[in-house]
C-alpha cells in the first residue's frame, strides 16, 4: 500500500531520517517506537508529506507522492492523520469539526455528514458533546473526536502521532480502547507511541527506529521478546547503559568513578545498589585485573534496567586467558563474591579485549 | 516691555517685529486670533500683536480689547501670486483693477462695509455663480483673517473676497475660494493648488522673495492688543454671575451653534470627517487585506515592497505624511483635498490592518494549519476556513482601537485645506471668540462619533465571533431528529 525508498529528511543541524525503506501493506497496524529524537513523528509526517522529504521516494498504491506533480492535496484525504495535540478546530463546534472536512472536500450533503459525524460521535462514545466547543472538553474527549474527525473522510490509512502523549494518565485508557476498537476493524494504521504494552496488544507489525532508520522491523513477539539487535533489546527492556573505556594503566580512576556516580544519579539507582557497583568496578578493575591480572586495556558496560531494576555488567580485557579462579584468600575475590552473582567467563581469541566476564549485580530482592 | 508675555500668530510676520521692537518681552505663539483674545482675556498674556485691520474689527464686538495707536510696522495688504507667467499676468489685471476702483471710492466703500459693521452687506458678492468665461480662478483663504476673510452664515466672505469677486466679474473669471490654515496658503499657490491668496497677507520682503503681490488694497500697520484700562474683570465676573451658569452656557450654545447657523457648519465638518474615517476604514481594510493575501506566503518582492511602504507610512507624523501627499506627490493633479486625506489615511490604515492581521494568524496554533492540511484542505482553503475565521476575534479589540486611532488622526486635514470637524471648530471659534465652548463641543462630537464606530466595530465582533452562533444556524438544513 505505501512503499518508501531511501527516504531522508535533513534538518540544518540534524538528520533524523538517513535511508528509510519499508512497505506497508494493506491490513497493517504498525507501531512506530524508539527513543526519542530518532525520526518516529518525522517519518509520518513525511509520509503524508507535511515534512517535505529532503531526498528518497514514497509511493501510496501507484501515486508517488514524492513526485513534483503529485496532487497531494488530494491524496491526503486518503490518509487520515492524529496529533499529539489534537488540533481540533477551536471555531467550530464537535458535530461541525468532523462535518467540516466530507462537506467540504468531499462533496457530502450536511445531512449525510451530519448522520456519519453522530454514528462516529457514537461509537466513541461522545454524541451528548456533538454542540460542544473543543475548548469545553477533557484532553482524551478531545483526542477521541480527533479520530472520529479522520475517520469521516473514510481514509485508506490512519497515521496516529503519539495519539496519548499529552493527555492525563487516567485518560490514556480512553483514546487507547478507541483506537483499539479501529484495530480491529482491519483499517490501516501507523501509530507512532511510547505505550509498549499498549503496541503490542493491538499490532501486526513494529517497526524500532534508530540510528536514522527502520533499525528492526518485525512482529511484536519478535520485538519485544526475542530482538535480534542489540539496540532494540536496550530500549525493548528499556535498558539504561554506561561504557567505560580504561586504556591504560594510568587511568584517572577517580573521573571513572564520578561517571559511574552520575549514571546511578540519573537514572535514580538506589545509593545501596550504587555502593555495590562502586565497590565492583574498583576490586574487580583496580585490584584484579589491572594488578594482578596485568591486563592494561579493559572496557566496562553496565546496563541497568528500569523495568527489573538491576544492572548488569559485561568487563572484556585484554591479556592471556587467567588461570582459573585466582586465590580466594584474597580480599578482593571476597568482597566481589558478595557483590557479583551469575559470573560468567568467555574467550574469543581473535579479538584484542579476548577475554570477557559477565555478570550482575546482586540486588536486595535477589 | 520686559517680562511682559506678547502672543503672536504661527506662521505670521509678526514674531520678527516682536523680536526687533519688543526684544525683552516673551513670546507666546497661537495659532489663530480667537485663541489670543481668550489668552488675553484669561490673563495668559498682556499683550498681543495684531494688524491694525483686524483689531479695529474686533473691537467692535469685544469692548474691553483696544490697540495702542503707535504702530510698529506699516504694512500694505495684497493679493499674493506666484512667480511665474500666469502669476504675473494675474497680478497687474489685479493690480489695476485695484489702482481703479481705489480712485474712483468703490474700495472706500467696500472697507466700510466691513469695518462699519454693514452686516446686511455681508455676504452680498455671489461670487459663486460668476460667469467663467475666460476660466475660474481660485483663491486660497484663510477664514480666520477676519475682516479680510470670514465665514459668515456658513459663507466664506470678507474685504478680499468682495474685492476678489468684483475683479473676477469685470474680467470674466469664475472664482473658486479654497480654505486653508494660514500656514498652508502660500505653499498652495506655489505648488498650483491655487491661483492667488488672499489672507490678509502683508507685503514683507521675505515673502516678495517668494511670491508676487499685487497693489494694495489696505494701508494698515502691525500695532499692539491691550485691554483697556478700565476694563475691569471683576466687573464682568459680576456680570457673569448674575447671569448664572446655566444663562453663560446658554449663551455660549447660541452663539456656538444657532447663531448665523453655524450648525451646519459642525454638520458639515461631521461628515466631512465621517467620510474620510469611514472611506479610509472600508478602503484600508481592502488594501490592508489584499497586501497580506500576497505577503502571506513569502513572496520576497511582495513583502519587500510591503516592508518598505509600511515603514515609510508608519515613520512620518501623519501630518507630513499629509502634506507631501498633497503638495508633492499630487501638487499637480486638481484632486481635492478629501480625496488626499482618503488616499493616505486608507494607506495609514492598510498598514495597521496589515499588521494586524500578521499578529492575528501569528497567534493562530500552527497545529490547526496541520490538521486542516492533514485532512486534504488546500493552502488557500485551510487560511479562509480555519486560520482567518480563528484569526479575526484575536485582532478586533486592536482593530477597534486602530479605527478610534484614525478618526482622531482625521483632525489634522485642516492643513491640506480640507474643512473637517476640527477645522470647522476652528473656524466657529475664530467668530465667537469663544475658546471653551466650541472646543468642547467638538470633543463631544468626537466621543459620539467614537461611541458609533466602537459600536459598529462591536457588532461586527460579534458577528465574526463563531462561539455565538446558535445550534440552528449551525445545523441549518440537516435534520437532526434521528
Amino acid at each position: 500500500m505505501i512503499r518508501i525508498e531511501h527516504l531522508k529528511k535533513e534538518y540544518p543541524n540534524i538528520t533524523p531520517l538517513k535511508d528509510v525503506n519499508t512497505e506497508i501493506r494493506d491490513g497493517d497496524v504498525i507501531s512506530v517506537i524508539g527513543p526519542s529524537g530518532t525520526g518516529k513523528s518525522t517519518l509520518l509526517r513525511c509520509i503524508n508529506q507535511l515534512e517535505k522529504p529532503t531526498s528518497g521516494r514514497i509511493w501510496m498504491d501507484d501515486i508517488e507522492l514524492t513526485a513534483p506533480d503529485c496532487d497531494i492535496v488530494k491524496v491526503r484525504r486518503k490518509m487520515g492523520m492524529v496529533f499529539q495535540s489534537f488540533n481540533l478546530f477551536g471555531h467550530k463546534t464537535v458535530i461541525e469539526n468532523i462535518m467540516m472536512a466530507p462537506v467540504d472536500l468531499l462533496g457530502r450533503s450536511k445531512q449525510e455528514a451530519y448522520d456519519e459525524g453522530m454514528r462516529l460521535l457514537r461509537t466513541v462514545g461522545l454524541a451528548q458533546k456533538a454542540f460542544n466547543y473543543p475548548d469545553e472538553l477533557s484532553g482524551g474527549q478531545k483526542q477521541r473526536i480527533a479520530i472520529a474527525r479522520t475517520l469521516a473522510m473514510d481514509p485508506d490509512i490512519i497515521l496516529l502521532d503519539e495519539p496519548t502523549s499529552a493527555l492525563d494518565p487516567t485518560m490514556v485508557g480512553e483514546v487507547q480502547a478507541v483506537i483499539r476498537d479501529l484495530a480491529g476493524t482491519g483499517k490501516t494504521m501507523m501509530i507512532v507511541t511510547h505505550e509498549m504494552s499498549f503496541a503490542r496488544a493491538i499490532c501486526n507489525r513494529i517497526f524500532y527506529m534508530d540510528e536514522g532508520g527502520i533499525y528492526e522491523d518485525g512482529t511484536p513477539e519478535q520485538i519485544f521478546d526475542d530482538p535480534r539487535r542489540e539496540k532494540t533489546r536496550r530500549f525493548v527492556r528499556r535498558l539504561k547503559v554506561l561504557e567505560l573505556n580504561i586504556q591504560n594503566r594510568d587511568y584517572d580512576f577517580l573521573e571513572m568513578a564520578e561517571l559511574i556516580s552520575q549514571y546511578c544519579r540519573r537514572n535514580q539507582i538506589t545509593s545501596k545498589l550504587e555502593n555495590r557497583v562502586q565497590l565492583t568496578f574498583e576490586e574487580l578493575v583496580e585490584q584484579l585485573l589491572l594488578r594482578k591480572l596485568g591486563a592494561t586495556r579493559i572496557q566496562v558496560i553496565m546496563e541497568y534496567s528500569e523495568k527489573e531494576h538491576d544492572i548488569s555488567m559485561v568487563v572484556r580485557f585484554n591479556g592471556p586467558k587467567p588461570d582459573g579462579y585466582p586465590d580466594k584468600d584474597e580480599l578482593s575475590i571476597m568482597l566481589l563474591k558478595s557483590t557479583m552473582e551469575a559470573l560468567e567467563y568467555s574467550r574469543e581469541e581473535n579479538q584484542e579485549l579476548a577475554n570477557q566476564l559477565t555478570f550482575r549485580i546482586k540486588n536486595e530482592k535477589a | 516691555m520686559s517680562d511682559k508675555n506678547i502672543g503672536v500668530m504661527t506662521g505670521s510676520s509678526f514674531d520678527a517685529v516682536a523680536r526687533d521692537m519688543l526684544p525683552e518681552a516673551k513670546e507666546r505663539y497661537y495659532n489663530s486670533m480667537a485663541d489670543m483674545i481668550t489668552a488675553i482675556k484669561a490673563g495668559k498674556i498682556d499683550a498681543f500683536l495684531a494688524d491694525e485691520p483686524v483689531i479695529r474689527y474686533l473691537m467692535a464686538d469685544n469692548e474691553e480689547l483696544t490697540f495702542i495707536p503707535e504702530t510698529f510696522v506699516d504694512y500694505d495688504f495684497a493679493y499674493a501670486f506666484p512667480k511665474n507667467e500666469e502669476g504675473q499676468k494675474l497680478c497687474d489685471e489685479i493690480s489695476e483693477y485695484t489702482r481703479r476702483i481705489s480712485s474712483d471710492g468703490t474700495l472706500n466703500r467696500i472697507l466700510d462695509t466691513w469695518f462699519g459693521r454693514d452686516e446686511e452687506n455681508w455676504g452680498a458678492s455671489d461670487y459663486e455663480h460668476l460667469p467663467a468665461s475666460n476660466g475660474t480662478l481660485t483663491m486660497a483663504v484663510d477664514a480666520t483673517t477676519t475682516p479680510f476673510i470670514m465665514l459668515y452664515n456658513g459663507k466664506l466672505t470678507g474685504i478680499e473676497v468682495d474685492i476678489a469677486a468684483g475683479f473676477c466679474e469685470e474680467y470674466g473669471y469664475g472664482l473658486e475660494i479654497k480654505n486653508m490654515s494660514f500656514d498652508a496658503v502660500l505653499p498652495a499657490i506655489q505648488t498650483g493648488k491655487a491661483d492667488f491668496v488672499g489672507a490678509g497677507l502683508a507685503i514683507t520682503p521675505e515673502r516678495a522673495e517668494s511670491v508676487l503681490f499685487s497693489e494694495p488694497h489696505y494701508t494698515g500697520g502691525i500695532v499692539l492688543a491691550v485691554l483697556k484700562a478700565d476694563a475691569v474683570t471683576e466687573t464682568e465676573d459680576e456680570d457673569e454671575e448674575a447671569k448664572g451658569l446655566w444663562d453663560s452656557i446658554r449663551i455660549s450654545f447660541e452663539k456656538t451653534f444657532i447663531r448665523e447657523q453655524r450648525w451646519r457648519m459642525f454638520l458639515r465638518g461631521l461628515l466631512t470627517t465621517l467620510t474620510i474615517t469611514l472611506i479610509s476604514i472600508i478602503l484600508g481594510s481592502l488594501l490592508g487585506f489584499g497586501v497580506y493575501m500576497l505577503c502571506r506566503n513569502g513572496n520576497r518582492v511582495a513583502n519587500g515592497i510591503t516592508g518598505v511602504c509600511t515603514w515609510l507610512v508608519q515613520g512620518m507624523p501623519t501630518v507630513v505624511l499629509l502634506m507631501i501627499f498633497y503638495y508633492i506627490i499630487f501638487g499637480k493633479l486638481a484632486i481635492g483635498g478629501v480625496w488626499v486625506a482618503v488616499i493616505c489615511f486608507t494607506l495609514i490604515f492598510a498598514a495597521a490592518v496589515f499588521a494586524l492581521l500578521k499578529m492575528g494568524v501569528g497567534a493562530v496554533d500552527k497545529g490547526q494549519y496541520e490538521a486542516a492540511c492533514a485532512l486534504g484542505y488546500s493552502e488557500t482553503h485551510t487560511f479562509f476556513r480555519v486560520i482567518l475565521p480563528q484569526a479575526l476575534p484575536h485582532v478586533m479589540p486592536s482593530y477597534k482601537g486602530e479605527i478610534t486611532g484614525l478618526l482622531k488622526a482625521t483632525s489634522v486635514v485642516g492643513y491640506i485645506a480640507v474643512q473637517d470637524l476640527t477645522k470647522m471648530g476652528d473656524l466657529v471659534r475664530s467668530r465667537t471668540y469663544e475658546a471653551f465652548f466650541p472646543l468642547i463641543a467638538v470633543g463631544i462630537i468626537y466621543f459620539m462619533l467614537e461611541g458609533l464606530l466602537g459600536f459598529m466595530v462591536n457588532r461586527l465582533s460579534r458577528v465574526l465571533d463563531p462561539k455565538r452562533r446558535k445550534n440552528e444556524d449551525i445545523l441549518k438544513g440537516v435534520n437532526a431528529d434521528d
